[in-house]
């Protein structure tokens, strides 16, 4: 059995256990001992205000930051522990941020291109496979055009492009449809979903509208660092 | 798009500071190009000029001092009997102010030495006599004075007349009065002394040879050195102030274009702060945030260096034009200096990276997730 089919064969993709994390020296407390369990291709939505620990939370499972305190790992291992987080990064997740986070200098289908350079695929093949995933994305007609020359929902979806370009397992949404008027929130929420259910992937989102968190399979809720309600979506009002 | 592309649009993003920044380099490496070539210049135009007189071997006693010191004529009678010499001439150089030009080559030889065979008469006549009042011009000279067969030229307390132009086949002989070496002993006091014999060697002598011929010259006249004609510059206390002042100015351009390219390459890691850490969370490596850092550095300092040969070569011919050293030196534009400018300004490029480079690194991806 390969380390990939090992990896697959387990229950969950990401374990947390007693997660902390403080900052400047322990007088802030973005999260106070975080437990849970994320299922391989469950759509989980990460609702709370501001400040009740779920960028920090975000930035755990993406490797961008490391706990104080807990365990986080990812399919059995140890995120603390990895040997080279950018790996983790460039084959395991796709990042999709609230403000898009293109690359200015760059067109769409460089935008997209840039996720591949840790692969080590030729050109050739990188250019083939951002156009694909452009196309994936009906921004076939989009192509050359540069970050300043597209709407908001393009911009979204030119991000959701580049976070499948290594076709990752996981997909992390921070606010995806944060900056984004009603019409393109829900086209970018159904290409969101789409791709998690045809792709089986496994899609965390952070919202602080519910109604985006209703979309989930289901719906974890913070507060002040800690997980106050863990469950089906649709019971999220009388918690909230 | 390759890296290198990804490289090159980080540094087209700001056009106006990347092109003063390039400017900066541009303007050391224009220094590098101008001075080393002036001062290289020298080198290859004395030895261009040896070589038209058919000179092999110089004799001289500069290497302790700055200026050439002069020495007893008869010196020559020590080595012209050497079965490898051929023929030798005494000669008197001296680069002084004549008239309007500030510095001019004043160069005397021993009548009938083969030291006036190489110039070629291109108006009026040879001097007639050693004792005449006559001086030829090189046609460089003569345009630097002013000069055409039938005027005089000032030398120091002495008016001579200009008998004819010539033609001497290198630089330095056409930036050169030419004069008897009898007149201009006279005129600057030193009869009997001359600074420089030249020598010319039976033909087929390779360099091995040349250089023990040198050395056994050099015991049987202790108080001159001998030389392969060009080289006895080249250890000469003047050529080495020279050369030293050259690469000091030009070290000193070279810093302050390391300290400019330092300091956009830190303002772009700044300004690109959170674009870096986007890149980071794509699974981008530090190590490759690294290489593109100091590869737009680097390619900064190429660019510049390209920029600044140009500049260089601007400036060599304006240098040349210039009435201090007109006729006195043509400065050398080697393929080898060209690779030397090029080298330094992609060092000042890489050099000027690190420390930015190094700060890029030290960025922490969670930064993609502010803002």
């Amino acid at each position: 059995m390969s380390n990939h089919e090992k990896l697959a064969a387990l229950p969950f993709v990401y374990e947390a256990a007693g997660l902390k994390k403080e900052y400047d020296e322990g007088t802030v407390h973005a999260l106070r001992g975080v437990d849970f369990q994320i299922a391989d291709g469950e759509f989980v939505a990460i609702v709370g205000p501001s400040g009740s620990g779920k960028t920090t939370l975000l930035q755990m499972l993406g490797a961008l930051d490391r706990p104080t305190a807990g365990t986080l790992s990812y399919r059995g291992k140890s995120l603390s522990d990895l040997k080279d987080d950018a790996a983790y990064r460039a084959h395991e997740i796709g990042f999709i941020f609230q403000s898009f986070h293109l690359l200015p200098p760059f067109t769409a289908s460089e935008n997209v291109e840039m996720p591949m350079f840790e692969d080590h695929q030729s050109n050739a093949a990188r250019s083939t496979r951002a156009r694909e995933l452009l196309k994936s994305v009906g921004l076939e007609h989009r192509f050359n055009h540069f970050p300043s020359k597209l709407s908001g929902g393009e911009r979204q979806r030119v991000a959701i492009a580049r976070s499948l370009a290594n076709s990752p397992s996981v997909l992390l949404a921070d606010e995806p449809t944060g900056n984004l008027d009603s019409e393109n929130a829900i086209l970018i929420l159904d290409l969101l979903s789409d791709l998690q259910r045809e792709r089986r992937m496994t899609l965390i989102l952070i919202t602080h509208d519910m109604s985006v968190a209703r979309r989930a399979s289901r719906a974890i809720q913070m507060k002040d660092g800690r997980i106050v309600f863990d469950g089906e979506p649709s019971k999220l009002s009388t918690h909230s | 798009m390759t890296f290198l592309n990804v490289v090159t649009r980080g540094l087209q993003r700001r056009p106006v500071r990347t092109g003063l920044t390039l400017l900066g380099i541009a303007v050391g490496i224009a220094a590098v190009v101008t001075l080393i070539g002036m001062s290289r210049g020298f080198i290859t135009s004395w030895t261009a000029g040896m070589k038209s007189r058919g000179t092999d071997i110089v004799v001289h006693n500069m290497r302790g001092s700055l200026t050439p010191q002069p020495f007893p004529a008869s010196t020559r009678e020590r080595i012209a009997h050497l079965p490898s010499v051929a023929a030798t001439c005494n000669v008197l150089v001296n680069i002084m102010s004549v008239e309007t030009a500030e510095l001019m080559i004043v160069s005397a030889r021993e009548w009938g030495g083969f030291s006036w065979d190489n110039l070629k008469l291109v108006s009026g006549r040879m001097p007639k006599d050693p004792m005449e009042k006559a001086a030829v011009l090189g046609t460089t000279a003569a345009e630097v004075l002013k000069k055409k067969v039938g005027d005089t030229v000032q030398i120091e307390t002495q008016e001579l007349n200009v008998v004819g132009i010539v033609e001497g086949g290198a630089f330095v002989e056409n930036g050169s009065i030419i004069l008897s070496l009898p007149l201009l002993q006279e005129i600057t006091g030193n009869q009997d002394k001359i600074s420089a014999i030249d020598v010319r060697l039976v033909p087929g002598m390779d360099d091995a040879g040349i250089r023990r011929l040198c050395d056994e010259m050099s015991r049987l006249i202790p108080e001159a050195h001998a030389e392969p004609a060009g080289q006895h510059l080249v250890h000469t206390q003047g050529y080495r102030v020279i050369n030293a002042m050259s690469w000091g100015t030009s070290l000193l351009a070279v810093i302050v274009g390391v300290f400019g390219v330092t300091n956009t390459m830190l303002m772009s890691v700044f300004e690109r702060q959170q674009e870096i850490a986007i890149l980071l969370a794509l699974g981008w490596r530090r190590t490759r945030i690294v290489r593109m850092i100091l590869l737009e550095s680097a390619l900064l300092g190429l660019l510049g260096g390209i920029l600044g040969i140009g500049l260089g070569v601007v400036g060599i011919q304006l240098m040349k034009t210039a009435p201090a050293i007109r006729g006195l030196l043509e400065p050398d534009l080697s393929l080898n200096l060209v690779l030397i400018a090029i080298t330094i300004s992609v060092c000042v490029g890489v050099l000027s990276g690190f420390y930015p480079a190094w700060r890029s690194s030290r960025l922490t991806p969670s930064l993609a997730l502010h803002g």
